[in-house]
C-alpha cells in the first residue's frame, strides 16, 4: 500500500472519529423528539451504508493497523466530548450507561462470541458486581479500587458455580442453566431481608486515590461539574481497557483455542485442546468484566434494586451483543448507544419503546443477521496479511 | 517385533446391544501405511474414534510403543502422537487456513493468559514463526493453496480443504497420522493428486506410520504396505494387497454388500 | 404432616404440573421438529388467556350467560387464535432463520415474546392491570376429612390430561402425526420420502400453540386472574420442564411438569418465605442439568463422527 493511500486512511479514519464524537454530543444531548428519531435513523442508516460500501472494513483495517493509537484517539475524543458536556447530568449519566453496558458485553463477547458459551444471566452478574459492591463499600473500610475488583471477583466466583453444568451441557441446554440462575438470582434478592429485599440498598459514592466522585465542584456562580463527569471518564476508561483486552485475547493463540472450542469441540479435543479449561476462562473472565462493570454503576446510581437485573435485563445485553455482530466487541458500543439511549431518550414512544425495540431487533435478526459491525477475519498483529 | 509402534488386541466398541468393533487384533509397525478397508457400517470409523479418545473401548487394549493409551481422553491420545483427519470434513470454515494449521499445532502454542495477553512481542516472533512453518508444509501440498494462508477455509474448493485436513494433522510432527477417507467427494484426479502428496510426505517423513481408510481398490493398491478388511466390526482378511483381494470371504464382503 | 393438608399440596401440585406439561409439550415439539427453542411460547400462554377474556367478554355483551357455552367459546377462541399465531410465527420469524445461528433464533423469538406482552400491555383495554378471569368451573367442594377436593381443580387436572392424551394420540396414530414424527426423526430423509417439510413445521406449531392457549385458560380459571406479564415466567418455566425432561420427548416434557410443580410445592412446604420455592425449584433444574445434561429421558444418539 503506498504512504498517499495510507495517509488517507488515517485521514479518514480521523473524519470518522470526530463524526462519531460530534454524533454521540448531538445525541446525547438531543431534547426535541424529532431531533432524536433523525439521529437514530441516521446512525442506522450511516451503519448500514459504511458496512454496505466497505468504508466500516476500511475503517476497521485502519484501526487495526494502529491499534494502540486508535484506542487512545478514541478515548481522547470521548473525554473531550465528557468535558464538552461537563454540567449536563444527563447526557453524562447516558455516557456512563453505556460505557458500562458496552464493557458488560465485552465480557459477554467472550462467552458468546469467542467460546460459544450462552449466559442469560448477564444481568444477574452485572447485579452481583453491584451487591458486592454495596455491602464491602457500606460496612467495610476495603479501598474502593479493591472493592470494585471483589465485585467483578465475587461474579466470577459464582458463575463458577455454573461452571459444572455449563460444561456438560450444550446449546438450549446451556442457555437454560443461565436462564434458570437469572430467574433465581432476582427472586433471591427480592426476598433476602439481608440484601434489603425489594426494596434494595443504598451504595455510597465512589472514592478513589482520594477523589470522591460524588464531589460537587463548583464553576463560576451558579454552574458546576456534574458529579457523573467523573463516573464517565472513569466508565470511558474501563471501557477501552476490556476492549484492549478482548482484542488482546482475539489476536492471540487464546482467541484461536476459543474459536476451535466454539466452532467444533470433537475436532478441538482431537488436537489437545482442553475443552473444560478455555470454556472456564472465557466464563469466569468475562463474568468478571460484567461483575466489575456492575459495581460502578451501582456507586454512580447511589442505589440498587431486584428491578434493575431481572431477566429482561440480561435479554437487552445479549441483544447488544448480537446487535453490535457476534464476536465484534467495537460493534458492542453503537449496539449500547441505540438500545440504552433511545428507548430513554424517545418519550414520545415512551409507551411504545418495548414494543418497537423487539420489532427492530426481530427485523434486525432477519435482515442482517450479522449485526451492525460483523466479525472480521482474525489479524494477529498490525500489518498480518503481509506477514 | 521391536518396531511395532502401535498395537490393538480384542478392541472391542459396543453401544447398547450394538457391537461395532468386536475383538480387533491390530499392529501397525514404524513407518508403515496400512490400508482398512470393508463395507459401510464395517467398523473403520469406529476404529479410529476407538484409538482416539472419541469412543471408550469396551473391552481390549491399545499400546502405542511402551505405554498403555487405552481409554486416554482425545487431548492426551494427540500429545502421545497420534493424529486423524474425518471423513466429514471437521474444519473451522470460518476461520482461516492458517487458523485451521494452527489448532492442529496446539500442543506446541504458548497457553498462558500473561505470555498472550501482555508479552505481545515475544507472541508476535512466536506467531511469525508458525506463519512460516505453515507455508512451507502447504507448499509441500500445493503452491496456489501456501498462498492463500490467510483466506477463510469456507472459500476454497473440496481438494484444498482435504490438504488443509491433512496439514491440519501433519503440522505437529505426529507420529501415526489416521486418514478416514479422504478421497470420498473427490474426483480420480483430485484423488491421484492428493495421494502423489502423501506419498512425498512418507518419502519426507520415513518413520512416521499411517492408516489409510479407503473405498477405491486402486488408491489402496497404489499406496499400502499391507492391507486389513473388516467386516461387520471383525477382521475378517489381512495381508498384501494382492493376498487380501483373493480372499474369497473378502470377496463375499463386498459382492454381498453390492 | 396432616395427610388433609398433604392432600390439599398434592392437588395443587398436580393442577400447576398439568398446567405446565401443556406448556412444556409445546417447547419439545417445536425442538423435535425443527431443532429449535420457540421462547415466545410463554407469552403465547398470556395471549390465549386474553383471546379467552375478550371472547367471554364479547359474550356477554350479547347478554348470552351460560357457563358451559362461555367456556366452549373461550377455548375454542383462544386455541384457534393462538394456532394460527403459531403457524404465522414459524412461516415468519422461524423458518425464515434457519439458516443462522440457533443464538438468533433464540433471541428473535424471545423478543417476539416481549412484542406480544407489550401489544397486550397497550392495546388490551387496561391491559396493564391484572384482569379477573371468569369463575365457569363449578366452584362447589367435597370435604373429605379436612381435605378439600375443588371441582374446578379436578375438572382442570381432569381436562389437562385429557388434552395431552389426545395430542400423544394424534401424534402417534394420524397421517400428520406420522409425518411429524418422520420430520423430527430426520428432516432430510422425511423430504425425499416426499414429506411437504413447510406444512409439517406449521402444523406443529399450531399444535404446540393451541395447547400453550389452553394452559393459559386453564391458568386463567385456577387463579381467576390474568396479567400480561405471566407469560414471562410461565415459559421459563415450560422450557425447564421439557430441558429437564429431555427435548424432544413428549414423554419427558410431562414429567418434567410435575417433577416441577412438585419442586415448587416442596419449596413451598419446606421454607418459612414461601417466595424461596422458586430459588429452590430453579436451583433444582441446574442440579439436574448437571447430573443428566440432556435431561431424564434423553433420545440423543451417540454423534457421528
Amino acid at each position: 500500500m503506498s504512504k498517499r493511500a495510507a495517509r488517507i486512511d488515517i485521514a479518514l479514519a480521523l473524519a470518522a472519529l470526530a463524526g462519531c464524537a460530534l454524533f454521540t454530543g448531538l445525541f446525547l444531548r438531543a431534547e426535541a423528539q424529532w431531533e432524536i428519531a433523525v439521529l437514530a435513523v441516521l446512525l442506522a442508516a450511516t451503519l448500514y451504508a459504511a458496512g454496505r460500501s466497505g468504508v466500516a472494513a476500511r475503517l476497521e483495517a485502519t484501526g487495526a493497523a494502529h491499534p494502540r493509537a486508535a484506542s487512545l484517539a478514541a478515548g481522547a475524543a470521548m473525554l473531550l466530548l465528557v468535558a464538552l458536556l461537563h454540567s449536563s447530568h444527563f447526557a453524562l449519566l447516558m455516557m456512563a450507561t453505556v460505557a458500562l453496558f458496552a464493557t458488560a458485553c465485552m465480557g459477554l463477547t467472550l462467552q458468546f462470541g469467542y467460546a460459544g458459551i450462552t449466559n442469560f444471566a448477564g444481568a444477574a452478574f452485572f447485579g452481583i458486581g453491584g451487591y458486592t459492591t454495596a455491602v464491602l463499600a457500606t460496612h467495610t473500610g476495603v479501598p474502593h479500587l479493591l472493592v470494585l475488583l471483589a465485585g467483578g471477583a465475587m461474579a466470577g466466583l459464582i458463575g463458577s458455580l455454573l461452571i459444572l453444568p455449563i460444561l456438560r451441557t450444550r446449546g438450549h441446554y446451556a442457555a437454560l442453566v443461565t436462564i434458570a440462575f437469572a430467574v433465581l438470582f432476582k427472586t433471591f434478592l427480592e426476598v433476602n431481608d439481608a440484601l434489603g429485599g425489594p426494596q434494595g440498598l443504598k451504595v455510597p459514592g465512589l472514592e478513589l486515590f482520594g477523589w470522591a466522585f460524588n464531589r460537587r465542584i463548583p464553576l463560576g456562580e451558579d454552574r458546576e461539574i456534574s458529579f457523573f463527569a467523573s463516573y464517565a471518564a472513569l466508565s470511558i476508561v474501563l471501557a477501552l481497557l476490556a476492549y484492549s483486552l478482548v482484542k488482546r485475547v482475539e489476536r492471540s493463540w487464546l482467541g484461536l483455542s476459543l474459536d476451535a472450542v466454539r466452532v467444533d469441540e470433537t475436532a478441538a479435543a482431537c488436537f489437545g485442546i482442553d475443552i473444560a479449561r478455555w470454556k472456564i476462562l472465557a466464563f469466569t473472565l468475562g463474568n468478571f468484566l460484567v461483575g466489575l462493570a456492575g459495581g460502578i454503576y451501582a456507586m454512580m446510581l447511589g442505589y440498587i434494586a431486584p428491578t434493575s437485573f431481572t431477566f429482561g435485563d440480561s435479554l437487552i445485553m445479549v441483544s447488544i451483543v448480537i446487535l453490535g455482530g457476534l464476536g465484534n466487541p467495537l460493534g458492542v458500543i453503537p449496539a449500547a448507544l441505540l438500545v440504552v439511549v433511545l428507548p430513554e431518550k424517545l418519550q414520545l414512544i415512551q409507551e411504545y419503546r418495548f414494543l418497537l425495540f423487539a420489532v427492530v431487533v426481530m427485523l434486525i435478526l432477519v435482515f442482517r443477521p450479522d449485526g451492525l459491525l460483523p466479525r472480521r477475519m482474525r489479524e494477529y498483529f498490525a500489518g498480518w496479511k503481509r506477514a | 517385533m521391536s518396531s511395532t509402534l502401535l498395537s490393538a488386541q480384542g478392541l472391542t466398541v459396543r453401544f447398547g446391544g450394538l457391537t461395532a468393533l468386536n475383538g480387533l487384533d491390530f499392529h501397525l509397525e514404524r513407518g508403515e501405511l496400512v490400508g482398512l478397508i470393508g463395507p459401510n457400517g464395517s467398523g473403520k470409523t469406529t476404529f479410529f474414534n476407538a484409538l482416539t479418545g472419541l469412543y471408550r473401548p469396551s473391552a481390549g487394549r491399545v499400546q502405542l510403543g511402551a505405554d498403555d493409551i487405552t481409554g486416554l481422553s482425545p487431548q492426551r491420545v494427540y500429545r502421545a502422537g497420534i493424529t486423524r483427519t474425518f471423513q466429514r470434513l471437521r474444519l473451522a470454515l470460518s476461520l482461516s487456513v492458517f487458523d485451521n494449521l494452527m489448532i492442529g499445532n496446539h500442543r506446541r502454542l504458548d497457553a498462558g493468559l500473561l505470555g498472550n495477553v501482555l508479552h505481545r512481542a515475544r507472541l508476535r516472533a512466536d506467531i511469525e514463526r508458525n506463519v512460516e512453518q505453515a507455508r512451507q508444509l502447504l507448499r509441500r501440498f500445493s503452491a496456489p493453496l501456501a498462498a492463500r494462508l490467510f483466506d477463510p477455509v469456507a472459500q476454497l474448493p473440496m481438494i484444498d480443504r482435504r490438504r488443509v485436513e491433512v496439514c491440519r494433522a501433519l503440522i505437529s510432527d505426529p507420529r501415526i497420522l489416521l486418514l478416514d477417507e479422504p478421497s470420498a467427494g473427490m474426483t480420480q484426479e483430485e484423488t491421484r493428486a492428493l495421494m502423489d502428496d502423501l506419498l512425498a510426505t512418507r518419502s519426507e517423513h520415513p518413520e512416521l506410520a499411517m492408516v489409510l481408510i479407503e473405498h477405491e481398490m486402486g488408491v489402496i493398491e497404489r499406496v499400502s504396505d499391507r492391507c486389513v478388511v473388516l467386516n461387520y466390526g471383525e477382521k475378517i482378511a489381512e495381508g498384501s494387497y494382492r493376498q487380501v483381494a483373493d480372499d474369497s470371504r473378502v470377496r463375499s464382503a463386498y459382492l454381498g454388500e453390492d | 404432616m396432616d395427610p388433609g393438608l398433604l392432600g390439599q399440596y398434592l392437588l395443587n401440585g398436580l393442577v400447576l404440573g398439568v398446567i405446565y406439561a401443556m406448556v412444556a409439550v409445546g417447547f419439545t415439539l417445536f425442538f423435535g421438529v425443527l431443532d429449535v427453542i420457540k421462547f415466545s411460547h410463554g407469552d403465547v400462554v398470556m395471549a390465549g388467556a386474553f383471546v379467552g377474556l375478550a371472547a367471554y367478554a364479547g359474550l356477554e355483551h350479547l347478554g348470552l350467560h351460560s357457563p358451559l357455552l362461555a367456556l366452549a367459546l373461550i377455548v375454542t377462541a383462544a386455541t384457534a387464535a393462538m394456532a394460527l399465531f403459531g403457524a404465522a410465527a414459524a412461516r415468519y420469524l422461524v423458518l425464515p432463520l434457519r439458516g443462522a445461528p440457533p443464538l438468533n433464533t433464540l433471541l428473535a423469538t424471545l423478543m417476539l415474546g416481549l412484542a406480544l406482552r407489550e401489544a397486550v400491555r397497550l392495546f388490551y383495554p387496561n391491559g396493564s392491570n391484572p384482569k379477573p378471569f371468569p369463575r365457569l368451573l363449578p366452584v362447589e367442594a367435597i370435604d373429605i376429612g379436612n381435605f378439600t377436593l375443588r371441582y374446578d381443580s379436578a375438572i382442570i387436572v381432569l381436562g389437562g390430561l385429557a388434552a395431552i392424551f389426545a395430542l400423544h394420540i394424534f401424534i402417534t396414530r394420524s397421517r400428520l402425526g406420522l409425518a411429524i414424527r418422520a420430520v423430527a426423526q430426520d428432516a432430510e430423509t422425511a423430504r425425499v420420502m416426499g414429506i411437504d417439510f413447510r406444512a409439517v413445521v406449521l402444523a406443529t406449531f399450531a399444535l404446540g400453540s393451541a395447547l400453550a392457549a389452553l394452559a393459559g385458560v386453564a391458568n386463567g380459571l385456577y387463579y381467576s386472574e390474568v396479567n400480561f406479564s405471566m407469560g414471562l415466567l410461565l415459559g421459563v418455566i415450560g422450557f425447564s420442564c421439557a430441558v429437564v425432561g429431555g427435548l424432544g420427548s413428549v414423554l419427558g416434557a410431562i414429567l418434567g411438569g410435575f417433577l416441577f410443580a412438585a419442586l415448587q410445592t416442596a419449596g413451598a412446604v419446606w421454607f418459612a418465605v414461601p417466595a424461596y420455592k422458586d430459588v429452590f425449584a430453579f436451583a433444582a433444574v441446574i442440579l439436574v442439568m448437571a447430573w443428566k445434561p440432556t435431561g431424564l429421558i434423553s433420545e440423543t444418539p451417540a454423534e457421528r463422527v
